[in-house]
């Protein structure tokens, strides 16, 4: 049999166009993963509406977002938490965080006061005095 | 020798190769339409809580600075028969366009006055927020929050 001795040239470039459509479904599941995990971290509510609201700026401030659902129930860091353990949760965050910290209260528009209160009292007992409201815009919601 | 007339294309096919391109169109269509928002931006309306009588603070080096002394604006934001009622320092306002227009008369006299929001427990949110917002429009700037003790 006869052994080419020389190797033959030609036909041994990489196909390019599989590798990009991989790396392209790699970016593509990264960023999407990530954005819907910022999104998770927001549950969605019916917020207020306000005029006068400014927008959210991120700074790196030590925040701490409580959750009034519309029946009532708050939830902290995505977990349900009592009214009276607010109080203990806010002051150990605060020991953490340092005099800094908010507090921002994402509240069902249909939540009656009572149940935000609370959150504001204990704020002011462990003295944490930095608290906001999330809310829309008017025109955002028509 | 017969010469390849310059005339006739003679580069071969021409063919575009359509599966990449449909690949790459799909990608771009997933991305977009995965990574566009459809979340209300959410705003925010700061609010500087005040020591107010019995609420004792962590650490009372910590509290703010007392308010001066001037004529508080006391606002009740009540809740009858379903609906809500307001009242500006005692005094009955049948709707929240004239609960402001009353907030911009005692604004124009004085803006440092004081304003203590007074919602009644059953008043739902949106309504605080409300009251709450047409104050800060007015141009109010010291808004508290009254709170029971009871709680």
């Amino acid at each position: 049999m006869r052994v080419p001795s020389t190797p033959r040239s030609g036909k041994v470039g990489i196909n390019m166009t599989p590798m990009i459509d991989v790396v392209f479904q790699l970016i593509i599941f990264f960023l999407v993963s990530s954005h819907l995990t910022k999104q998770e971290v927001q549950l969605k509510l019916p917020l207020p509406t306000a005029e006068s609201g400014q927008p959210g700026v991120e700074e790196n401030v030590p925040r701490l977002t409580v959750n009034v659902l519309s029946d009532g129930t708050l939830t902290l860091a995505g977990r349900r938490i009592a009214a009276a353990d607010l109080q203990l949760r806010l002051r150990d965050r605060l020991k953490d965080a340092g005099p800094g910290l908010q507090v921002r209260i994402r509240g069902d528009r249909e939540v009656a006061y009572q149940f935000v209160e609370p959150i504001m009292l204990a704020c002011a007992r462990v003295g944490i005095w930095d608290v906001s409201f999330a809310v829309y815009r008017p025109e955002d919601v028509r | 020798m017969r010469r390849p007339s310059p005339y006739i294309d003679r580069r071969g096919d021409l063919d575009i190769m359509m599966t990449p391109m449909i690949d790459v169109v799909f990608l771009l269509l997933v991305f977009f339409v995965w990574t566009t928002s459809f979340q209300i931006v959410e705003r925010v309306l700061p609010s500087k809580l005040t020591a107010v009588s019995g609420t004792s603070p962590a650490d009372p080096n910590e509290a703010p600075p007392p308010e001066e002394d001037f004529d508080r604006v006391v606002v009740r934001l009540l809740w009858q028969d379903g609906q809500p009622a307001w009242q500006v320092n005692d005094a009955f306002v049948p709707d929240l366009r004239r609960t402001r227009k009353r907030l911009e008369d005692i604004a124009r006299i004085t803006r440092n006055a004081p304003v203590i929001l007074h919602p009644d427990p059953n008043v739902p949110l949106g309504h605080v927020i409300d009251l709450y917002d047409i104050t800060r429009l007015v141009g109010f700037t010291k808004i508290q929050f009254a709170a029971s003790e009871k709680i």
